[in-house]
């Protein structure tokens, strides 16, 4: 059984298609980024599996219980970091947490240890008895991530978790999320595609309502680019070097002493070989790994969403 | 327990409101005011009243000496006998109105029949006739209530209604009061809803009736003390409570209950703090029909039957009914209704939020 599971899970808005017919499956312990540009569904297809939102077609399931038929079982075992940080605002954090933690069944003893943890993972500790009307957005936010934590749900929806947080609030929560892997179920979205590297098991890329990739964050480097590249400084390049090349590999690049060769497999030690062989003076070569955000934006493209 | 928790957070939402509370505790103290400058006072004086006896009898002249005892009432001498004098002199203005004892008032007391006291009044001047109609009804079912000859114990009861208008006014001013929670109410949980909280709290465990219940709960504290509030200080003001505080109470404390499960349902209704405002589309009439600000005797048939169906009339004519002096078997069919109604608007309340809970 997997822990998320959905089949052609569709939402419309009147005329507007916000979630397309995905099909996920992410397994017990995956941690699962959903990433995308604004407005490509992410926050919607979460929202249905949250039991807030009504599929228009399709169906999803928690656990093996349908958000639609069996709603409270389904709100159990998850736990929701909202993408707006919505906290009951004339509370204070521990009673912030004790509210959620309680209404999912935690006693009053439970409730409080498994705050203390919490609040001292985020750093909350020193105004935890302050109504949080007064607290910045990066501690709000964080507070609300706890809340969504609270319960030790088995399966959690953060919505961009790290949205509006400083660099240390960042590392610290990214560090807590990985310490959860294989723990916990997570689904994630996030515009940082380093923090969606570094932390998915697997990635699903959506755009306008339907998965457009879907992989590893290797997977999705290796399979995105048909070429591997690779960059190499040099000095007294010749007429004949660089025709010799332009044979060989599909494509060469040449900028003021920079030579960038793209090639579907290439081979580092015989480039840098060939090159001394034939006299080029070589500063510096790299093999040029693409990043997530190359994937995203060769997959999404790049113009702006509405 | 979940509404207990959700009842606490709200509770603590609340009185950590200082305006919200300030409106919530200060709205009874506004309202008593108002009806201070609406009644003129704690010393209303008595009103001249001219009676006509057309039966004569022995019954009819210790009734006529019996209201003679009410502070509220100053007897206009002589006694008519025949009604037509009493209507020039109401028509030349020498008297402002009269009672009508008619023939036949001890035959029908004696045969436990109906007896209809008419109360004439200028057209152009309702409004003594109108303070005075709630007075003649409690002193006259007194005195009916009780067998021919009158003996003295019933002079003991002479003063109780001290300011008639007070008495007559307070229910509606007070259920009024209360009825502005049905906004206050809905306001609560549609701002809550807007805000995004409660979304937040429909991904929990949390069911329909845990919200209602959650959100109505902040409120009993604040009825019980409004409700204390609005009978402090209107028995400061001059209100006589003849019949028992506690009945007069738990009515107002029903009532109270029906607006919250009413802003119940609105606040489930709507999406947006500002569409709250709907509900005063409601309050107002309701609160007219309902004789919360004068009497509904002269109003059309079906409109009296609309008021009748729907709870507010039965806590302002209950309640009145108590104040001045009726035991509770009188008024137990207006507990009843109350009751009723608190039931069904609690549970519509929680079959419209079930809806609502996803979109
Ligand atoms: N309640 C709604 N009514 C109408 N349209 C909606 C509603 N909620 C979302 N949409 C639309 O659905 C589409 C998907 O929105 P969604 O919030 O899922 O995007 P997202 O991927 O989370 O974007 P972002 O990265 O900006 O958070 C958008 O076009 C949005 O305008
Ligand atoms: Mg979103």
């Amino acid at each position: 059984m997997n822990a998320v599971q959905t089949f052609k899970l569709t939402k419309e808005f009147d005329s507007l298609v916000a979630v397309n017919g995905i099909d996920l499956e992410i397994h017990k312990g995956e941690l699962f980024s959903l990433l995308g540009p604004n407005g490509a569904g992410k926050t919607t297809t979460i929202r249905m599996l949250c039991c807030l939102l009504k599929p228009t077609r399709g169906t999803a399931s928690i656990l093996g219980y349908d958000v639609v038929r069996t709603p409270f079982a389904v709100k159990k075992l998850i736990g929701v970091s909202p993408q707006d940080t919505v906290l009951s605002e004339r509370l204070n954090c521990w009673e912030n947490l004790a509210l959620i933690g309680k209404v999912h069944g935690l006693s009053s003893n439970e409730a409080k240890a498994r705050s203390k943890e919490l609040l001292e993972t985020m750093g909350l500790m020193e105004r935890a008895k302050d109504q949080v009307r007064r607290f910045s957005g990066g501690m709000k936010r964080r507070l609300s991530i706890a809340m969504a934590l609270v319960s030790n749900p088995q399966v959690l929806f953060l919505d961009e978790p790290t949205l509006g947080l400083d660099p240390q609030a960042r590392r610290t929560i990214s560090e807590y999320i990985a310490g959860l892997k294989g723990k916990k179920t997570i689904l994630l979205t996030t515009h940082y595609m380093e923090e969606a590297d570094s932390l998915s098991d697997r990635i699903g890329i959506i755009d306008e309502g339907k998965v457009v990739a879907l992989g590893t964050p290797q997977e999705l480097k290796t399979n995105t680019f048909q070429m591997r590249t690779m960059v190499v400084s040099t000095g007294n390049l010749t007429a004949e070097v660089i025709s010799d090349l332009q044979q060989r590999y599909s494509r060469l690049e040449m900028s003021k002493g920079r030579l960038k060769i793209y090639h579907k497999e290439l081979n580092f030690q015989e480039i840098v070989d060939y090159l001394h062989s034939r006299g080029v003076a070589v500063y510096s070569a790299a093999l040029e790994q693409p990043t997530l955000e190359d994937v995203f934006i060769q997959i999404t493209g790049k113009k702006l969403r509405d | 327990m979940n509404f207990w928790e959700i009842g606490k957070r709200n509770l603590k939402e609340i009185y950590r409101n200082p305006v919200l509370l300030g409106f919530l505790l200060g709205m009874p103290i506004a309202f008593m005011l108002v009806f201070i400058a609406a009644a003129g006072g704690a010393q209303a004086s008595p009103i001249a009243l001219s009676i006509v006896d057309e039966d004569r009898s022995q019954n009819s002249s210790a009734f006529i000496q019996y209201l003679g005892h009410v502070d509220a009432i100053e007897l206009n001498q002589p006694i008519y006998s025949e009604e037509s004098q009493a209507q020039v002199d109401l028509q030349d203005g020498r008297i402002s109105l009269y009672l009508l004892i008619p023939s036949g008032f001890q035959a029908a007391q004696h045969g436990n029949q109906t007896i209809t006291l008419e109360l004439i009044y200028k057209a152009a001047d309702p409004m003594t006739g109108l303070q005075l109609k709630p007075v003649i009804e409690a002193v006259g079912s007194q005195f009916l209530g009780v067998p021919p000859p009158l003996n003295v114990e019933l002079k003991g009861t002479e003063s109780e209604i001290k300011n008639p208008a007070v008495n007559f006014y307070f229910p509606g001013i007070a259920v009024y009061g209360l009825m502005i929670l049905i906004s206050t109410a809905a306001g609560i949980i549609a701002g809550d809803r807007e805000r995004g909280f409660l979304i937040r709290m429909f991904t929990t465990p949390a069911k329909p009736w845990d919200f209602i219940l959650g959100y109505s709960l902040p409120f009993i504290p604040v009825l019980i003390v409004s409700t204390l509030i609005y009978l402090g200080v209107g028995m400061a003001l001059g209100l006589t409570v003849v019949g028992n505080l506690g009945h007069a109470f738990l009515i107002f404390f029903l009532i109270g209950l029906c607006s919250v499960g009413i802003g119940m349902i609105v606040g489930s209704l709507v999406k947006s703090e500002s569409q709250t405002g709907i509900s005063w589309i409601f309050i107002v009439p309701m609160a007219m029909i309902s004789g919360a600000w004068f009497t509904v005797d002269r109003m059309p048939s079906a409109i009296r039957s609309i008021a009748g169906a729907l709870p507010f009339i039965h806590a302002i004519d209950a309640s009145r009914a108590v104040l001045n002096g009726s035991p509770f078997s009188a008024i137990v069919l207006d507990i009843y209704w109350l009751v009723g109604w608190t039931v069904v608007l609690f549970a519509t309340g929680i079959m419209l939020f079930r809806k609502t809970m996803v979109s």
